[in-house]
């Protein structure tokens, strides 16, 4: 068990609990954040990821556990977090009459230092809205504007719930990209999300969620090696020679045989891809369409609970 | 005090660009003033030896106090809330105080401009004499803001949803207003009526405007309306510390 005041770790939850009536929201999970990481918190809707992170940010109390935010007691002393930490809320709302320059210079205003209001709108590129006002932008373009908030006082750790929910896949890429930005700008960064492939994409470690818990814990590489998930490699259109010669090597793989395919399945897809190419190299066969599907963190989920991650 | 002076201008900022509030605050008392004024014209209403007009002025004056002080603020607040607003500014260091005051002066002044605006047009338009002292007309207008703001924030804290608070207040307003005798004397009520116009704030404050600002009686005779309204502040007041919810 790590101590509170490690060098390097930003956020440390422990025993974390929170009850909504007879409903146990967050069931006394425990966790840590460290310096400059993306930290993804991945799960259904309802499994208590923005319970959790609006405990650590102050808006919510918990009935009982630790908070700490860069070595400050989180739940003794709101009020210090609130300088060291940028929130960019599932959906944030903001007086509707008031332009996104000003919209930014206010946010701004409210802290003992602040980045330059033209700075910030070109990192989330929204210099040629800053005179817009918030009714009239897009949802993507309100999401930049609510990260341009949560960033305003160049907070060393940030926490993003559900950044991309609801933006096309455009816009999602857009945000992916800024967000990996804030990482190289050696910020901490705590997202939610209901979305794998963005947990995938960003986060270093991800903590899976279900019903108030943390059901597991690691890197994605680690989460899906560790739940013993097969990769699939599929080769469409196989000649003949190739589907004997991969019946008689003794692959480590499951090989199912269909029409105009075949399918294996596999712990240990370099290995056999190896195999494969070699195979075909010395019997002269054209690869011409194989591909490799590995395990996501959505099998790891289904593994896990027996139920898909977006019902 | 900096951020202070930086939340009123946000509030008026606001105040400026919200077509609503423009309406009700400042165009809604003016027409009143205007249509009354041209009806009326010279009559005389004998029983208080005042021209109709000059018994309307002070009641348009505490219309367009509720405007301001009950109808906006009530359904601004309610629906600034439900937004989820105040949520992401408790984000910030700004104290909720400070987010409050700015929005208290802000109203406040939105008051005065109303009453001053009131005063001029209806001084030059329908040349009304306010004979009273001007310090005590202020006086009295500043009472009935606080008064009328408290209401606001009871009202606020009493209901949940912008759309039900913009309703309620909406139906208090009118309620005020017409059972306050804004635009005809209460003495023209039924009695059951009349006794229950006697108890609200908007008639009381409306009974010592008039008196200060048209027929030149010391503040000191209208004790009774003055602590009635007064009551109505502090009750108020209190129960919207009580009741109050930022979410």
């Amino acid at each position: 068990m790590r101590t509170i005041q490690q060098m390097s770790t930003v956020v440390t939850v422990r025993n974390l609990s929170k009850r909504y009536g007879g409903l146990l929201a967050v069931d006394g999970i425990s966790f840590s954040v460290e310096e400059g990481e993306i930290f993804g918190v991945l799960g259904p809707n309802g499994a208590g990821k923005t319970t959790t992170i609006e405990i650590i940010e102050g808006l919510r109390k918990p009935d009982g556990g630790e908070v700490s935010v860069c070595g400050i007691d989180a739940l003794r002393e709101p009020e210090r977090i609130k300088e060291l930490i940028g929130v960019q809320l599932q959906t944030t709302s903001l007086y509707e009459q008031i332009r996104v320059k000003e919209a930014v210079d206010l946010f701004g205003g409210y802290y003992r230092r602040a980045i330059p209001t033209s700075t910030l709108l070109e990192e989330v590129s929204l210099t040629d809205k800053r005179d817009s006002y918030v009714s009239q932008l897009s949802g993507g373009q309100k999401q930049r504007l609510a990260l341009a908030l949560a960033l305003v006082n160049d907070p060393g750790v940030l926490f993003l719930d559900e950044p991309t929910t609801g933006l096309d896949p455009q816009a999602r890429r857009s945000m992916w990209s800024t967000i990996t930005g804030l990482k190289q700008k050696g910020k901490t960064v705590i997202l939610t999300t209901h979305y794998m492939e963005e947990a995938e994409q960003l986060c270093r470690r991800v903590a899976i969620m279900d019903h108030g818990r943390i059901i597991a814990l690691d890197t994605p590489e680690a989460l899906i090696a560790g739940a013993g998930l097969e990769s699939r490699i599929e080769i469409d259109h196989p000649s003949e020679t190739l589907r004997s010669l991969l019946k008689q090597a003794e692959l480590p793989a499951r090989i199912s045989d269909g029409d105009d395919k075949i399918l294996l399945h596999t712990k240990n897809s370099s290995q056999v891809l190896k195999e494969i190419t070699r195979m075909a190299a010395d019997n002269d066969i054209d690869l011409e369409s194989i591909s490799v599907q590995k395990a996501t963190l959505e099998d790891v989920f289904l593994a896990l609970t027996g139920r898909q991650l977006r019902e | 005090m900096r951020i202070l002076a930086r939340q009123v201008r946000l509030e008026t900022r606001l105040f400026l660009r919200r077509k609503d509030d423009l309406f009700w605050t400042l165009a809604f008392p003016l027409f009143f003033i205007v249509l009354f004024g041209l009806i009326y014209g010279d009559i005389v209403w004998d029983f208080f030896e005042l021209r109709a007009i000059e018994y309307i002025l002070p009641g348009i004056i505490v219309m367009a106090l509720m405007t301001s002080g009950i109808m906006a603020t009530t359904s601004g607040f309610a629906e600034e809330r439900e937004r989820g607003i105040y949520r992401r500014l408790s984000l910030t260091p700004l104290k909720r105080h400070t987010l409050l005051g700015g929005q208290l002066i802000q109203r406040y002044a939105v008051i005065l401009v109303q009453t001053t605006l009131l005063l001029i047009v209806g001084s030059l338009a329908f040349s009304i004499q306010i004979s009273g002292n001007l310090f005590w007309v202020w006086l009295v207008v500043t009472l009935g803001a606080l008064c009328f703001l408290s209401i606001a924030f009871l009202l606020a804290g009493l209901i949940k949803s912008a759309r039900a608070a913009n309703g309620i207040s909406m139906i208090v307003f009118f309620m005020l207003m017409f059972l306050g005798g804004v635009f005809f004397p209460n003495e023209m009520m039924p009695e059951f009526l009349r006794a229950f116009s006697n108890a609200l704030p908007s008639t009381n404050l409306n009974d010592v405007l008039r008196a200060v600002m048209i027929m030149d009686r010391g503040i000191g005779e209208m004790w009774r309306e003055l602590l009635f309204v007064g009551g109505w502040f502090v009750v108020s007041l209190l129960l919207a510390i009580r009741l109050f919810r930022w979410e």
